[in-house]
């Protein structure tokens, strides 16, 4: 059981490691350190600014996963954080403090909110799909990335097509993911089986807990890159926009967000960054960036 | 509020749980405990082994071997079913243990005497010890019935939305976890309670 053993050296590390510091010593340069060597720094910080108090701290307190392939994963050897969403929150760091130093904490969909009201974090870089209700306590820069829900069977299921195939079947979704939503409104009678992480979805799937599984794209096609028995159905069914959230009412510091989304949007580090994770499994060429502002919330 | 049948639905799945879950925990624990302070060297042993196993391993670490071990071996059982089944067994073996400690406060000397009349082991459990040993468990079982409603929280491991994994469920929603959990909180606080004032007013009852 592969993933049990996984979260169990991922818990003994959690309290051990400083998180966002830099590869091996000594080793060549990661990508990510060579993104991170051409990334851009703001040119003008506003005295008195929430980015005037990060830059004077000198570290960006980000809350997000550690558990989350391709997006952002903890190495349990080193304790650097990978994956898209991590990779971001390196450049930001650099766009503010002028280095990549960042600090994780780990955030869940019960305690984000409150994280960014409390200023527990500065920022949230966590898959967080900007949504008009969230919109009114979160403020969102961006949108920084579109996914989408896919659904999945195990190899050889019949009569799974679309998403309305699912009516009336049992469907595997992540507890506290948007596929939750998401197959309700394609199949309001599918009936739901839930559970906490992607490897015990999959798993859940394997076992025949489900006759399909709906997940985000990204996750879906690192998940199919690993087991041949799983196989990816038509295209994603939702559009998921994520976002940056930010405090609620703190618009200076959304707009110095969004302005370096589109900085790095234009310069093709974005682009680079994809490359260096989604783009890892996903073939073909980067998607075009989401229009900063583009999602009815942001 | 259009997400309150989805919180009655948690809360009312939860209620399920606790009720299922605490009744097979009884049971089994009854059968452990007479396993434990039996006349019988094997048994005594059987039981010890039961509850060593199950109050050395956390309660999520059993739930998560019986919903994704078992079917690893062509077991499968419903989520809810298999819920109730580990919160059971886990649960028997603190009420083994509250039983045990009752049995315990009877005086050496009554269970002897008991079988120096010519009862049988059953039979001076049945009219000497166990009328004694009822009402000072009471108190502990009470206890353990708490812990149980608590521990069904976890269930949302097995898949089951109770109340905890509903509330998360709306919170996704509404981003709205403060209320959201408070409120939780506080049914949990009534269950808990429910079953504290249950068990005063038995042991009172018991109290002759």
């Amino acid at each position: 059981m592969r993933w049990t053993t996984l979260s169990v050296v991922v818990l003994l590390l959690v309290t051990g490691c400083s998180g966002g510091e830099s590869s091996v010593p000594g080793g060549t340069p990661s990508a990510i350190d060579q993104l991170v060597a051409k990334a851009p720094v703001a040119a003008n910080v506003p005295e008195g600014s929430t980015m005037a108090r990060i830059k004077e701290r000198g570290e960006l307190l980000i809350g997000g996963s550690l558990d989350a392939p391709l997006l952002s994963l903890q190495n349990p050897g080193t304790g650097e954080l990978t994956g898209f969403d991590a990779d971001l929150g390196k450049l930001l760091a650099k766009y503010l403090i002028g280095e990549p130093r960042t600090k994780l904490v780990t955030s869940t969909s019960e305690t984000r909110e409150p994280l960014l009201a409390n200023g527990t974090v500065d920022v949230i870089l966590q898959t967080y799909t900007i949504t008009p209700q969230r919109a009114e306590r979160v403020a969102f820069a961006g949108p920084y990335y579109e996914s989408g829900q896919t659904v999945a069977v195990r190899r050889g299921t019949t009569g799974i097509a679309k998403p309305a195939d699912l009516a009336g079947r049992k469907v595997v979704v992540g507890a506290n993911t948007p596929a939750i939503a998401a197959v309700k409104a394609a199949a309001p009678t599918a009936e739901l089986v839930e559970f906490g992480s992607d490897p015990e979805c999959l798993t859940a799937l394997r076992q025949g807990r489900g006759e399909a599984y709906v997940q985000d794209q990204a996750l879906l096609i690192a998940d199919a890159s690993q087991d041949n028995e799983l196989e990816i159905v038509g295209e994603p069914f939702t559009k998921d926009p994520y976002g940056i959230g930010i405090k609620h009412g703190d618009e200076q510091f959304k707009q110095f967000v969004n302005d370096w989304l589109r900085e790095i949007q234009k310069s093709g580090l974005w682009q680079d960054v994809w490359r260096n994770s989604i783009g890892t499994v996903v073939s073909g060429p980067p998607p075009s960036p989401p229009a900063i502002g583009s999602a009815q919330g942001s | 509020m259009s997400h309150l049948p989805a919180l009655v639905d948690g809360f009312l799945t939860t209620l399920a749980l606790v009720a299922l879950s605490f009744t097979g925990a009884f049971a089994l624990g009854l059968v452990v405990v007479v396993l434990r302070v039996g006349p019988l060297r094997v048994l005594r042993f059987a039981g010890t082994a039961y509850v060593e196993a199950f109050q050395n391993v956390p309660l999520l670490v059993w739930l998560v071997l019986f919903v994704f071990g078992l079917p690893e071996v062509g077991v499968r059982f419903p989520l809810f079913a298999t819920a109730v089944v580990v919160i059971s067994l886990y649960e028997a073996a603190y009420v083994a243990e509250a039983l045990r400690s009752g049995v315990n406060t009877v005086a050496h000397g009554q269970g002897e005497a008991a079988r120096a009349l010519g009862l049988t082991f059953g039979q001076s459990l049945r009219h000497v010890v166990v009328p004694q040993a009822a009402r000072r468990v009471v108190q502990p079982l009470g206890n353990i019935g708490i812990a149980l409603t608590m521990n069904t929280s976890l269930a949302a491991v097995a898949g089951v939305v109770e109340l905890t994994a509903s509330a998360n469920r709306v919170n996704l929603v509404e981003a709205l976890p403060i209320p959201l959990f408070v409120g939780a909180g506080l049914c949990y606080a009534l269950l808990a309670a429910g079953i504290g004032g249950l068990a005063g007013v038995l042991e009172r009852r018991l109290a002759t």
